[in-house]
């Protein structure tokens, strides 16, 4: 990859009881990238997102952590942003008093943590809640108050498990803008969501299946993987004419009910066919990474 | 790791703020105390051998007051005053007194002991039913008929109050302590902060002693209003200096705090660290040689007795203010033991908080 891995993991694996949660995991995490893990509920997401910061012993595998063996993890605790599953707040304590408690964890004290403070309550759209007893707040509220907690250390490398649950279309834009700007920083970004839209603005994607990764890559790559190809639907003053054209220089075609699909490659595709003809009008249909894991899962 | 106080710093106001809003279990960390005493005090003076009563007389009640010396279990006690009476009877000299006067009988009742409060009540009624009936036969005409006014007065059997009072104060600080730790540990898995704690620059060791200074503040608000109680309302000597019986305190409720800790790994629920009662608090009770002393504890059993915090504590607390005894007479057995009582589970629990919390 020419880039250094935030995380590493080879042949992880993880057993409870009898259960195998994590069985022979291998994947890299490059530093400075958004990566969304997916995959069905129990997969081991949780599990493996655990084990980068050693809350679990792994029975086997080899793993680094931004650069170091994952038993010397606690040294760099300073460095990492968990965000829990199940959300880590003190219900009895107000908003402003659950972020005051993590920046003191974290050492962060005066002025530089009112700067801070406020910076992420505004993010997360609690400026005016911050009085208020986090046991009293909504669902998605809680949710966002979670991550700022999560992110008032600045961690260099950020392991949000499904940090958007119960979070309003709006707001979910924000984080994502955010998140965005932290790998514009070199940030790292491990995120886990059951959102497929979300999982498409990630630079890279992995699906786990059984403890396994099933398929990884950009988005784009996955939905190749599965054979998914963006569509191009093309109206023509005569089809069967162009479709045979299109056919000759080598494009997939379909002519249904009078209108020409192409199977493209790629979006670097859409020019070329523009130049062999001219449509009257034209529709690009995006495969969907949703319908590629209900592929990918089906042929496993 | 090195530890920072700071951090520890960070954790100890945290609880001071979550207990500061808990405004249930302050409540029950000051009044409990109070309640507990009352019931001990009264349950445990049913001493019935031999009633001593005081008696006033302002004249004009010669039927009652015969009548009351010639009950055979009343010793009968002349008093010039009714706040003699009161006072010996808060003394524990006398277990009531009838105040005797032309257009009153007051009776004064050792709130102690019902029982006994409860015979004088009556043995007063008689005799003045019976003096009125005396009066009618012989035909004299009835005056206004004098009240008979009943009070109470809290005037505990020293003997009984003087040796549990101080052992009261260790048990409940003892009790709330080990109770309250042991719930706010199982919250912290439970929320999931605990979690977050272990990917934290926290060490287990800042963790648990940030809890020991933040229950440190409501363990000495606890001890200083049963302390206040005990010596005020109850009358037990203070005779030590007060500082010194809180340090004693402060050292068990820290010992009860690690505890509390350490067994909140056993338990999944809240529910559960309430099964635990009989479990770690009951022994205590029994064998911490308040209510009987620890010679009379059968003999394989007493060096189990020598094991647990709250013998030492109350051993300590009787001597500072039963003898005022000071820190440098308490070390030696009392305070080494609790202070090595407090390392072992301060070791022990930091060591429980493992990694696999999950
Ligand atoms: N501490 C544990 N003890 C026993 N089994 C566990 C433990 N933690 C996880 N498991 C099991 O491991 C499997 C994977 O769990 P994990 O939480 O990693 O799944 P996930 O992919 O995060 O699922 P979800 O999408 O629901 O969050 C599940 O079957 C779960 O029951
Ligand atoms: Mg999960």
């Amino acid at each position: 990859m020419g880039m250094q891995s935030a995380i590493s993991a080879r042949g992880v694996t993880k057993s409870f009881g009898r259960q195998r949660v994590l069985d022979n995991l291998t994947v890299d995490i490059p530093s400075g990238v958004t990566y969304c893990l997916l995959g069905p509920n129990g997969s081991g997401k949780t599990t493996f997102i655990r084990a980068i910061v050693r809350l679990l012993h792994l029975d086997g595998g080899e793993m680094s952590v931004l650069g170091r063996p994952v038993s010397e993890v606690d040294k760099i605790y300073s460095q990492i942003g968990y965000m829990t599953q199940h959300k880590a707040l003190y219900p009895d304590l107000t908003v402003q008093e659950n972020m005051e408690f993590y920046a003191g964890l974290y050492g962060l004290y005066k002025q530089q943590r009112v700067a801070r403070l406020d910076e992420l309550l505004r993010m997360v759209d609690l400026l005016e809640h911050r009085g208020r007893l986090a046991g009293a707040l909504s669902g998605g509220m809680y949710q966002r108050l979670s991550l700022a907690c999560t992110l008032i250390h600045e961690p260099k490398l950020l392991l949000l498990d499904e940090p958007t649950v119960g979070v309003d279309p709006r707001l979910r834009q924000t984080f994502w803008d955010y998140f965005e700007r932290l790998t514009q920083e070199g940030k790292t970004v491990l995120i886990t969501t059951h959102l497929m839209d979300e999982a498409e603005k990630c630079q890279m994607v992995g699906y786990m299946r059984a403890g396994r990764m099933a398929a990884e890559g950009t988005p784009e790559e996955i939905l190749r993987l599965a054979g998914l190809r963006p569509i191009l639907r093309l109206w023509l003053a005569e089809p069967e004419r162009d479709a045979a054209l299109l056919r000759a220089e080598g494009y997939e075609i379909d002519v249904v009910g009078g209108v020409v699909l192409v199977r493209l490659e790629g979006h670097a595709q859409i020019k070329e066919v523009l130049s062999n003809v001219s449509p009257l009008d034209m529709r690009l249909a995006e495969p969907k990474l949703e319908e590629a894991f209900l592929r990918l899962s089906e042929a496993a | 790791m090195s530890h920072s106080p700071e951090r520890a710093g960070v954790v100890a106001l945290r609880v001071i703020r979550q207990l500061k809003r808990d405004r249930r279990t302050i409540g029950l960390i000051v009044f409990a105390p109070i309640v507990l005493m009352i019931l001990f005090g009264y349950a445990l003076s049913g001493d019935m051998s031999g009633v001593t009563l005081g008696l006033v007389d302002g004249g004009g009640h010669a039927g009652l007051r015969s009548h009351l010396e010639s009950i055979q279990d009343f010793d009968v006690l002349y008093l010039g005053s009714e706040s003699d009476a009161e006072r010996l009877i808060s003394e524990g000299q006398l277990d009531g007194a009838a105040v005797l006067g032309p257009d009153e009988v007051q009776v004064l009742l050792d709130a102690s002991s019902l029982q006994i409060a409860g015979a004088i009540a009556a043995a007063v009624q008689a005799g003045a039913a019976k003096e009125r009936a005396g009066l009618e036969t012989a035909g004299r005409q009835l005056g206004e008929e004098s009240a008979i006014v009943m009070r109470y007065i809290f005037g505990y059997d020293l003997e009984m109050m003087d040796t549990v009072g101080p052992a009261i104060l260790g048990l409940v600080v003892f009790f709330f302590t080990f109770i309250n730790a042991a719930i706010a540990f199982i919250r912290e898995r439970s929320q999931g902060t605990l979690e977050k704690f272990m990917v934290s620059p926290l060490s287990r060791v800042e963790m648990v002693s940030g809890y020991v200074l933040g229950f440190s503040l409501f363990t000495l608000l606890q001890s200083a209003t049963t302390l206040f109680v005990v010596t005020a309302l109850f009358k037990v000597p203070l005779r030590g200096s007060a500082l010194t019986a809180l340090a004693v305190v402060l050292l068990l409720g820290a010992g009860a705090l690690v505890l509390g800790c350490f067994f909140s790994n056993f338990a999944r629920s809240e529910f559960q660290v309430v099964q635990f009662i009989p479990l770690i608090i009951t022994p205590q009770i029994v064998l911490c040689g308040i209510w009987w002393p620890l010679q009379s504890v059968p003999e394989f059993i007493r060096p189990f007795s020598y094991m647990l915090p709250l013998t030492y504590a109350a051993h300590a607390l009787r001597a500072v203010m039963l003898k005022g005894a000071g820190i440098g007479d308490i070390l030696y057995p009392d305070l080494l033991a609790l202070g090595i009582f407090f390392l072992i589970f301060f070791a022990a629990a930091t060591l429980m908080l493992r990694r696999e919390v999950g």
